[in-house]
Parts: C-alpha cells; structure tokens; sequence
C-alpha cells in the first residue's frame, strides 16, 4: 500500500514536471505583445505645436492653440486575413503625446491596420457624462463635446492666420475649425501597411500627421471658421483631407 | 397582590419599552426617506414621465438639483444660474426676447420654460440635445451663456464647504459631470404645471369653469376652422415635433436644420406647450413678437411663404371676435 502511494505520488510529481517543462518547450516568450501607435502630428517636416509659426501649402503662415482630434475603430489585419478589431478603444490626439497605447495583440506577421478620425455613430451620440474621468470620451476642457447637439468633436484645430491680402504679414487673426457629424468620420486605410509583431518586443507603429495637407485648399482668412453645422463646406474640406493627410512611418 | 402589581408593572413595562422601540424606529424611518425612490405628482390627466433608472428621484437628489440651479457657481464670473434665464415669477422663462448671458452676451434664442420638461423627448427650440441630463452641459460650455467649462464647475463644487456631503447624500458619489447632470435633471423633472381653468373644464368636468368667450376660443382652438390642435394638442399643448410656422421668408436662424443639416429642416422649430402662454411673452423662437394679439393675427394671416411652410399654416381670416375668443381661451391655460 506503501508503496502504491509512493508510486502515484512519483507520477503525479514527474507529470507535472513535464507538462510544466512542455509549455516552456513550446513558448520562446509570451503570445501576445503591446501595440502602440507613434503618432507625429505635424506641420510640414515641423512636429506641431503651439509656439511656432508655421506656413500652409500656400506660404501664408499661421499658428496653433488647439489641435487635438479622435482617432477610434481601430482594426489590424493579420496576415491571414483575419481583422482584429481594437473594440472600445478610443484615442484623443495631440501634437505633444506622441505614443499611444492601443492594447494587446497576438505575436505574428500583419498585412496592415485602418482606423477613422472620428467617431462611429453610437459612441458619437453617447453621453460623456457616464465615461470615467480617465476616459478620452469623458468631457474635456476645452470641450470636444457640443453641448448644443449630441456630438463629439472629431477634430478641434485653432490658432491665427496672416490675415494680409499679400500673406507678407504675422498670424493676428483668429480662425477655429471644429468639425464633427456622424457622416465627416473618415476611414484612414493602412491596410497594405505590412508590419511584425515580434514576440520579443512591444510594437510601435509610426504614423504621421500633417496638419499642413489637413488644411489643403483652405483659403484660411476667407474660411476662417466652422462648427460643422453653421459652415459645411469647410468642414467637408477639411474632413476630405484626413485620408491624405496620414502617412505611415 | 403581589402577583398582580408584578403583573402590571409587567404590562406597563412591556408598552413603555415596546413604543420606545417603535418612536425609535419612526425617527430612524424619518432620517432614512432622504434617498426613497419617490413617485412623482403629475397633474391631472397627464402621464407618468419615463425617468431614466440611474436618475430616480428621491428627495436628497431634488433638493441637490434644485440649490445647483440656482447658484451662480455653474457659470464662469459665478454671476448666472440656470435660474437666471428660467424665473419661478415667469413660469421658468426671462421674459426677454433672447436670453442674456454673462456679461450681458445676448444668447441665440427665447428661453424655454422648464415646466413640464419631464415630457420633452429632446431638448432646445432644435432638439439638439437628447436628454435633460446632457442638455445641462450646453448652457455652461455655451459661450453666450455661461462660458464655463463643465469640469471647471466640479473642480469649483468639490471645493466647495457644502457640495461634496451633498452630492454623497444624493448619489453616494463625488462631484463629476456625472451627478452634476443627473442632479439638475433630477429637479427639473419635478417641475410640473397642469392646474387651469381648462384643465377644470376638461378633467375635473367642472363646465361652468370656462366663460362663453373661452369656450368660443376653445372651439376655434380644437376645431378644423383654427386648427391649432393638430401641433399643440394633448395634456402639454405640444405634439413636440418640429415645424416651419410661416415666421419668415428667410431665416436667420436656420432651426432643426442646424442639427440635421437637412435642406428640409431649415426653419422648423419645437412646437412649444401653449401652457401658461399669456406669462411667457415674447413669443416665437427668437422673441420677435411680445403680445398673444400678434401671435394670433399672424396665424391668421397665414403666415410669410418659405418651402418647408407647414401645410397647417393657412389664411384663417379670423374675426376681431374670433382672435378675442383664442386669446382668451389661450388665458384659461394659465395656472391658477
């Protein structure tokens, strides 16, 4: 009987031993691995920011005192084929932060990734109220919710514009561009954006930013303003501009 | 003898401890009502109003709800509340035509009343907001209103000697965006108006509680000749849509349209209660007409041509009679 007991327990001992020592066998580090974005917003070659003076496509230079916008419905496509949506994540962009953290995903090649500057319809009619503080959808200051209508705000960009006929003077004169509206979202395809989660290190994928294409076409003395509503064209231009605006790194 | 004193001193004692016990209880029970979920008054005839379930009233959230709207500490120079705008006197309106924010910064449209805002199934003139607890946010971030930012505001009631034992009593939770809204909504509902001389007519069948005028107007008011029923009909006087009322050939003010962006909503505003209609003058999205003869003969014209027009709106080329019978059965809808 004795002996019995100690023959199972050598069993059970030396089991367990293997089975631990096969998992180790198996892994050459952990299955999945964090997942950034390493987002340069910029002006030109100049990362934006609210001190500098800048120029736009036209040479008319131009400031910055507010430039943040959300980034939400990330999707990264493995190799495969298979589309890994980022549920619930929702980034709030500035020029100063550069990383950020969108979650885990398992280790292995990728085709590419997409996401949309803005946000989908439900979570743009949700109530910020209920996000914890922590949230980027919580309420903000400055706002990036309107109050007057039940949307976020995709993209803030203030700042002043050389307001002289002949772009020869300094920025003096204000100009806003808020933009929202379920229908502005747009989709920013990275999907041929071929990329390797290694399982030995965090991922960073490099994207740029620049607000100079984002204000492509936009005479910004003229088309100094728009809350979306009360001055659609502007807003549709700028919207139109996202996609192109993106590049990866 | 004995036996029956000890019986007695028994009996006295069971009742002394037992309603010691019982007062005690009532005291407890009177303490612990502050967070009852309670039931609402609604007037006579009217429904009960859907109240969201993280929202229920008790008396703890009223009364909270009820010292935010009236302190000015919600807007940025602490010189306005939501009471400002919204005057118990004035049935909750300003009697001006645009209201006035800090600095006297005009605001874009007449104050609406806050009675009987249970029932709204959207907020403002454009039914921009969804519900009473995000329509909170709007006056305070607004920069003709309040001019503030709603997180400045908790930041301000969290240090604040009174607040934040409030907000815990109310919600069991700190100042956030969060219970400041529900707050204020959570009183606002409570603001109910329903008892008139047509509502003794209509619910209490009191027939002798309209005069012959009011009764003329009444029929005017619900029939097919005046058809002002068809958009203020029902308990509230307001079928809450959206309509273009003839105001203007062009607008200003572009109404539901702003929210929609639809060519089809330009110029459409709320369809507001006509309840105490004879208090709250000016009248109009944007306070353009300050007496209910006016407001009457404009309808009776039929209006200005703009292509979103509703239908409803015709020539009625009412009699001098006929706008004093409307007009005075417009003033039976005031509260007694």
């Amino acid at each position: 009987m004795k002996k019995n007991i100690i023959i199972i327990t050598f069993i059970l001992f030396t089991s367990a031993v293997v089975f631990t020592g096969c998992k180790k066998d198996k892994d050459n580090g952990p299955a999945e691995r964090s997942i950034s974005f390493h987002l340069h917003t910029v002006v030109g070659n100049t990362v934006a920011n609210y001190t500098s003076v800048f120029t736009d496509a036209t040479g008319r230079s131009f400031t910055l005192s507010d430039c943040r916008y959300y980034i939400s419905n990330i999707v990264f496509i493995k190799d495969d084929g298979t589309e890994l949506p980022m549920t619930g994540k929702v980034l709030l962009a500035n020029p100063a932060t550069m990383k950020y953290e969108i979650g885990n995903v398992p280790v292995g090649k990728y085709k590419g990734f997409r996401f949309i500057v803005g946000l989908d319809s439900v979570t743009n009619h949700s109530d910020p109220a209920t996000y914890p503080s922590s949230s980027p959808l919580s309420y903000q200051n400055p706002s990036m919710h309107w109050g007057w209508n039940s949307g976020y705000i995709f993209m803030i960009l203030e700042g002043k514009v050389d307001s002289t006929a002949a772009a020869n003077g300094t920025p003096d004169y204000d100009f806003f561009y808020h933009i929202g509206l379920d229908q502005l979202k747009r989709t920013i395809d990275f999907s041929t954006t071929a990329f390797e989660v290694k399982s030995y290190e965090d991922m960073e994928l490099g994207i740029v930013f620049d607000i100079r294409k984002v204000l492509n076409g936009v005479n910004i003395p003229q088309e100094y303003f728009t809350h979306t509503m009360d001055n659609m064209p502007v807003a549709v231009k700028i919207a139109n501009n996202w996609p192109i605006a993106f590049e990866a790194e | 003898m004995n036996r029956k004193i000890t019986g007695i001193l028994a009996i006295v004692l069971f009742v002394v401890i037992s309603s010691s016990l019982i007062t005690s209880c009532r005291k407890d029970d009177a303490i612990d009502t502050g967070n009852e979920v309670l039931t609402l008054e609604v007037p006579t005839g009217f429904p009960y109003p859907n109240i969201p379930d993280d929202n229920q009233p008790t008396k703890n959230r009223i009364a909270l709800g009820k010292k935010l709207f009236f302190d000015p500490i919600l807007s940025r120079d602490s010189t306005i509340s939501c009471g400002s705008c919204h005057h118990a006197d004035k049935k909750m309106t300003d009697g001006l035509p645009v209201s006035q924010g800090i600095d006297g910064r005009h605001v874009l449209r007449n104050a609406m009343t806050v009675l009987n805002t249970a029932y709204q199934p959207n907020m403002f003139w454009d039914g921009g907001s969804p519900t009473l607890e995000q329509q909170v946010v709007a006056p305070i971030e607004s920069h003709e209103e309040m001019d503030f930012n709603v997180l400045k505001v908790v930041e301000r009631l969290k240090n604040h000697p009174e607040y934040p034992e409030l907000f815990l009593k109310a919600y069991n939770l700190d100042p956030s965006p969060y219970t400041l809204t529900r707050a204020i909504a959570n009183f606002e509902r409570t603001l109910f108006t329903g008892k008139t001389k047509f509502d003794q007519y209509q619910y209490d069948k009191d027939t002798n509680a309209l005069s012959a005028s009011e009764k003329r107007g009444m029929e005017l008011f619900f029939g097919e000749r005046g058809e002002c029923f068809h958009c203020h009909g029902g308990f509230n006087f307001t079928d809450f849509s959206f309509k273009n009322n003839g105001l203007y050939e062009v607008y200003a003010d572009s109404g539901r349209a702003r929210i929609t962006t639809l060519h089809s909503d330009v110029g459409k505003f709320k369809v507001p209660s006509l309840r105490n209609v004879e208090l709250t003058a000016p009248y109009m999205h944007d306070g353009s007409m300050a007496t209910l003869e006016e407001v009457v003969d404009h309808y009776s014209s039929g209006g200005k041509p703009h292509f979103n027009k509703s239908f409803l709106i015709q020539p009625l080329n009412l009699t001098q009679q006929e706008k004093t019978d409307l007009i005075n059965f417009m003033k039976a809808l005031t509260d007694l």
